[in-house]
């Protein structure tokens, strides 16, 4: 493999093929994992992330607990298997205990907490496969997970990284662009064009942010109408097989109503 | 063993007097010796050189529940000589990791502690001399390859032994080692003082590297002259995992003992497949691992005792032998299964092409 891959070449493909503001394919699965309350599976492209939330239930750890709120309790795993080297990372890992920080800080002012004191709520995130957006995959699945474990959230929260290649912007992007140049990941609510995260690791030139921040809010309400759809389709499917609606797809499930 | 839900007094001794009972009556109406549905996937982690994905128990048609792992094989290369860990002919490690998900009411250090249990079990059994493949080994003395085995618990609805190990079987019988070649440097051969033939004089090979005044004729060493690899095709997954017949099963019998009033010497009864809370009610169970190589005989690759009780000599015996029995089942079905998702996966039709 002797040729230097380009980021963005002459005809305005990316390495895997894209368009410069293009997305990867998003495949979200809503099935129940295991005995979480609510659960959700999300690629982005080659990132697979699965996210498993608790609660809201009794805490654990009385300490912290609080009167008037919910604790929200955010732990991540990486599998040793999710990098093309593998490498195990150690459940206090410094990458992984900032990711966790940066995920509950996201979801803090999102979340109603104030609905359930004195209680806790848990998200578990497990990265199954990593191929740039990581942080990104974690808050849209952590989003489906809540919504679909039934706890109130204010609005969606959808994240995408953006990144700039000398004058180019793009979004969505792999390891191999996240490794070349500098890149942003902002999460926004769709409906309040509020943002609740922005973080940068690299260094980006201040005339460039602008652009890559309002285009990455932009692509965040694309993501948007890829969750809420996947979250319609699964809750029509659920209110139709527990009978409780007018039938929506013709009368299979006339048999299922005769109790 | 930690218990991962609490149950009452009462709810054991309705369980240890469902499984005593004659029938024996279990709560989802399985037999003694019957498993929950098993599901197996294999090649689910592409960035791994052989993986899988079994489930026991989970609900059809996208339902949750069960016991969960994902498991997957990784190569990687390691020096010999000293400088690294690496053994001549390779080697391999097994971890384990149990996601928070899976245990819900468990705190982080129990869950380490956990982790650890199960992890070394898996590795002393599997790292065993006697399941060795032999194709880890590179370049003897120089280079090797290192499986890392690596399995998560993703949920755990009881049985998680049976699961981890033929998860293991599954992902190891996956795995693909990439074909390597050995190569040498040579130095570039015009050395300086080279012999000018005069005519007539016979015309002398030259041994790579050495030149012929110095090699005698004596010399009958063959002396590995490799320092490195490289893989022939980059895009080659590589030639099975050699041993893949041996690796094993394991079965965990769960014992419940007689009720204490019965005068008669009522034999200990063994059960399969332990939901949760049975696992909870009889906490004394013994673990066999076997392992049934074609054409030889089967073999007893580990066996442990958990929980707190005792179990006699005579019963251990007796278990061992009924054990197989239920390993032998579980194998073959596993090898099937196994089969038949190579076959959907055009195993074949990837030899084919990598040999071509």
């Amino acid at each position: 493999m002797g040729s230097r891959v380009e980021i963005l070449n002459d005809g305005g493909f990316r390495s895997d093929g894209r368009r410069q503001y293009e997305l990867r394919d998003i495949t979200i699965d809503l099935s129940p994992q295991g005995v979480a309350d609510g659960s959700a599976i999300l690629t982005h492209g080659l990132t697979q992330v699965l996210v498993s939330v608790f609660g809201p239930r009794e805490a654990k750890m009385r300490s912290q607990t609080m009167h008037d709120r919910a604790n929200i309790n955010v732990e991540v795993a990486m599998a040793a298997f999710s990098t093309g080297e593998r490498r195990k990372r150690s459940r206090g890992d410094k990458r992984i205990l900032e990711m966790a920080a940066t995920i509950k800080s996201t979801f803090e002012p999102v979340v109603q907490t104030s609905l359930y004191p004195r209680s806790q709520i848990d998200i578990f995130v497990q990265v199954l496969q990593q191929d740039g957006g990581l942080l990104q995959a974690c808050i849209n699945a952590t989003t489906l997970a809540l919504a679909n474990a039934g706890i109130p959230l204010l609005d969606f929260v959808c994240a995408v990284t953006g990144g700039v290649h000398s004058t180019s912007p793009m979004l969505d992007l792999t390891l191999l662009e996240e490794n070349d140049i500098p890149h942003v990941t902002v999460a926004v609510m769709p409906k309040t064009d509020k943002v609740t995260l922005v973080t940068m690791e690299t260094r980006l030139h201040v005339e460039r942010f602008e652009e890559i921040f309002r285009l990455a809010g932009q692509a965040g309400k694309v993501i948007h109408g890829e969750i809420k759809r996947a979250i319609r389709e699964r809750t029509e499917r659920l209110v139709t097989s527990m009978g409780s609606s007018t039938r929506v797809h013709g009368g299979e499930d006339d048999a299922m109503n005769e109790y | 063993m930690s218990s991962s839900i609490s149950t009452s007094k009462a709810e054991i001794s309705y369980i240890q007097a469902g499984l005593l009972s004659d029938p024996p009556l279990r709560a989802d109406g399985r037999g003694l010796h019957d498993f929950r549905a098993i599901n197996l996937e294999t090649g689910v982690a592409p960035l791994a050189n052989g993986s899988a994905h079994l489930s026991i128990g989970k609900n059809p048609h996208g339902g949750g529940g069960g016991t969960e792992i994902l498991a997957a094989a990784k190569l990687e290369v390691e020096d010999v000589d000293g400088r690294g860990e690496g053994v001549n002919g390779g080697r391999i490690v097994c971890a384990v990791s149990c996601s928070p998900s899976a245990y819900p009411h468990l705190s982080s250090s129990a869950l380490d502690d956990l982790q650890q249990d199960m992890s070394t079990l898996l590795h002393q059994t599997l790292s065993h001399p006697s399941l060795h493949p032999p194709n880890l080994s590179i370049i003897p003395n120089k280079k090797s390859w290192l499986l890392n085995l690596d399995c998560v618990v993703l949920a755990d609805a009881g049985n998680t032994y049976d699961a981890l190990f033929m998860a293991a079987r599954a992902a190891l019988w996956d795995c693909k080692v990439p074909r390597t070649r050995a190569v040498e440097y040579k130095a570039p051969s015009n050395a300086p003082g080279a012999k000018v033939l005069e005519s007539g004089e016979m015309d002398v090979d030259e041994t790579a590297g050495d030149s012929a005044a110095n090699q005698s004729g004596f010399d009958t060493r063959s002396i590995a002259r490799a320092v490195d690899f490289e893989l022939p095709d980059y895009w080659d997954e590589g030639e099975v995992l050699g041993g893949r017949d041996r690796w094993p099963v394991c079965v965990t019998m769960n014992a419940v003992a007689p009720a204490p009033a019965s005068t008669s010497k009522t034999p200990w009864v063994h059960y399969l497949d332990a939901i949760l809370q049975e696992e909870a009610a009889t906490p004394l169970r013994l673990l066999l691992v076997f392992s049934f190589p074609p054409n030889s005989i089967p073999n007893l690759q580990a066996m442990r005792v958990l929980g707190s009780g005792e179990l006699e000599t005579a019963q251990i015996r007796d278990s061992v032998s009924s054990g197989e029995k239920f390993a032998q089942k579980m194998w073959d079905a596993l090898n099937a299964k196994l089969k038949e998702e190579d076959l959907r996966r055009g195993q074949k039709a990837r030899d084919r092409f990598a040999r071509r």
